[in-house]
């Protein structure tokens, strides 16, 4: 759905009270006992502010996807557990390729993803995404997409 | 092989060379004749605020140690073992009592001085072979803060910071000093991208041409409601020191109350600001109606100061950002983003700073993001043959005989000249401070340690 760029699908997709974060990745000392940022993220959305994204793809000035990027989602290594009768927790692995134009490289960006599912009247809905990403220097130009 | 003299020529008078963005030679000058000679930001003491906190950062391929010690004083160690050069701290931030060297186990304590090292006597026959007392990391050679901001020089005779600073103090207040708590920095949020590090930095310094069409989106879905040419073009634009900003203009006939209200600041921080601004500041606002938005202190640090709807009941919340350039090489850059906010200020207007911050810039900020692709875009084209042969228009404000097509706005508040409406003065002050730096054959005298 996101590779073919059905934001509007994808958002209909989320709970009224989705949260989706993505922490700052740090380079710490084995022990230090932290490696991400507890106060900064690269996201930290509510349905407002996906909903301000998504209306922005769509105007005729989001030129950061103006060509769009080709991408390809990549989602493996994936394991649910049960969490209530209504909710799923889902553990992936997620590897996103992203080319933009003829004559840059594409970007990749490597990430785990924990997701709560919830069971609602209009079938399964995202109510928690949190992205940790494997790098604390991201190597694509912006987070113009979704992860 | 460029020719300098006319690079440099063709930049003063507003006509700069397109491969500037992306020359190789260009950026040996810079990395030889620049940034050794500047005061270059590293970070805020925020970010260490206990004894052993510490952060690494860079100043081109320069890391740096910026440390608490035990004392509480703060340190800037370059980050490279005595011994045989190791990077002694490895990780990016943390918290430590000493540095070991990985090594041949080279301690150091965190205020720099070596504590030890192995067989002193076996290895070195003690203090006659090796005298170990009174040797340290190499400290940055010159050091010094303003409302909590690290900054060094990599040359001892830099003049003193505040002295360099000059009139652009008074602007940098309103990104750093809200309170006498002063602001506390969040981040920062990494990324690299594939653009020349001057770009950012010159469009931050002055372009309010860009915000109406390349941020026309966030007005199309009413995130920003200022960015409009109509709002943009009544803004002041402003030189001041090393550095230079924009500003937008307030609705006519507000207090400071009713000003800061407009741009979201709650009652109880209100009231702290007017007590904390100068009366100058206060009258920024007041008298000539201007709130200030993005500034670049050169060469490569950045703030923006916008006030984005942040939720559907239409509330709006202002933030605040300081970013780095921190340039790679001539075509990739490494942004550093911080969210900044008052220290002192409620966890509710924090959060709600917070989220301004991150839908309107860094990695994921939706301003942000059409930046990027513009400088990736003009980095890329300025690598060619063609590029050699553009000498790109940065005269706008200037008539053919370089007189400036309107005055300086008269009675403005701040220090420096301003002007209001479009112009690119402020990015020809930024080229002209690069310019100096560019043709100073001299560099900095670099004098050798040995232990």
């Amino acid at each position: 759905m996101l590779d073919a760029a059905d934001y509007i699908g994808w958002l209909e997709l989320l709970c009224e009270d989705i949260k989706y974060v993505m922490p700052v990745r740090v380079t710490t000392a084995r022990g230090a006992g932290f490696d991400s940022l507890p106060d900064m993220g690269h996201f930290d959305e509510d349905l407002y502010s996906l909903r301000k994204r998504v209306q922005r793809l769509y105007t005729e000035h989001a030129w950061a996807e103006d060509p769009p990027s080709r991408t390809r989602h990549f989602v493996s290594n994936v394991r649910t557990f049960a969490f209530s009768d209504t909710e799923l927790y889902v553990e992936s692995a997620l590897l996103l390729f992203r080319s933009r134009g003829d004559t840059r490289e594409g970007d990749l960006i490597s990430a785990g993803r924990t997701d709560l599912l919830r069971l609602t009247e209009g079938g399964m809905r995202l109510a928690r995404r949190q992205i940790k990403v494997d790098e604390s220097v991201l190597r694509t130009q912006n987070l113009a997409v979704f992860l | 092989m460029i020719d300098l003299p006319e690079v440099l020529a063709d930049v003063r008078r507003g006509l700069v060379p397109a491969r500037i963005y992306n020359d190789a030679e260009i950026f040996a000058l810079e990395r030889d004749r620049l940034f050794p000679s500047a005061w270059m930001f590293l970070a805020h003491e925020s970010e260490i605020p206990a004894p052993g906190d510490y952060v690494v950062r860079r100043v081109l391929a320069d890391s740096f140690i910026v440390v608490r010690d035990e004392t509480g004083t703060v340190r800037v160690l370059f980050n490279m073992c005595l011994h045989k050069g190791m990077q002694v701290c490895r990780a990016e931030m943390g918290n430590a009592s000493h540095f070991r060297c990985p090594y041949h186990a080279w301690t150091y304590r965190n205020d720099g001085r070596l504590a030890g090292l192995p067989f002193h006597a076996e290895a070195y026959g003690g203090e006659d072979g090796f005298a170990r007392e009174g040797q340290s990391l190499l400290p940055a050679p010159a050091l010094d803060t303003y409302n909590g901001l690290i900054f060094v020089s990599l040359s001892p005779d830099a003049p003193a910071l505040r002295e360099w600073l000059g009139d652009f103090g008074y602007y940098l207040d309103f990104y750093t000093r809200q309170s006498p708590a002063g602001v506390e920095f969040r981040g920062p949020q990494r990324w690299r991208i594939k653009a020349n590090w001057k770009i950012g930095a010159e469009n931050f310094a002055g372009d309010s041409y860009h915000t109406p069409h390349t941020h026309a989106s966030v007005v199309d879905i009413g995130l920003f409601r200022e960015p409009r040419a109509s709002k943009r073009k009544e803004g002041a634009l402003y030189v001041a020191g090393p550095g230079s900003g924009t500003t937008y203009k307030l609705p006519p006939d507000g207090s400071f109350l009713e000003h800061l209200r407009y741009v979201g600041y709650p009652d109880e921080m209100i009231v702290t600001m007017a007590a904390t601004y100068s009366k100058e500041q206060a009258e920024l606002i007041t008298e000539s109606g201007f709130m200030v938005s993005a500034a670049t202190l050169f060469p490569n640090l950045s703030f923006v100061h916008n006030w984005p709807v942040i939720d559907e009941a239409g509330t709006v919340a202002p933030f605040i950002s300081v970013r780095q350039w921190q340039p790679v090489s001539e075509c990739e850059t490494e942004v550093l983003s911080w969210f900044a906010v008052d220290a002192s200020a409620s966890e509710s207007f924090k959060r709600q700073s917070y989220r301004a911050y991150l839908m309107c810039f860094g990695s994921s900020g939706m301003f942000e993001q059409d930046d990027v692709e513009n400088w990736v875009s003009i980095t890329e084209m300025a690598a060619g043959t063609m590029a050699r042969r553009l000498l790109l228009n940065s005269r706008m404000g200037l008539t053919s005989e370089d007189k400036p097509i309107k005055s300086p706005i008269a009675g403005f508040s701040g220090p420096g000249v301003a002007y209001q409406g479009f112009g690119e003065f402020n990015q020809r002050h930024w080229l002209s401070q690069w310019s100096d730096h560019l043709s100073d054959r001299q560099g900095a005298p670099v004098e050798a340690t040995s232990l």
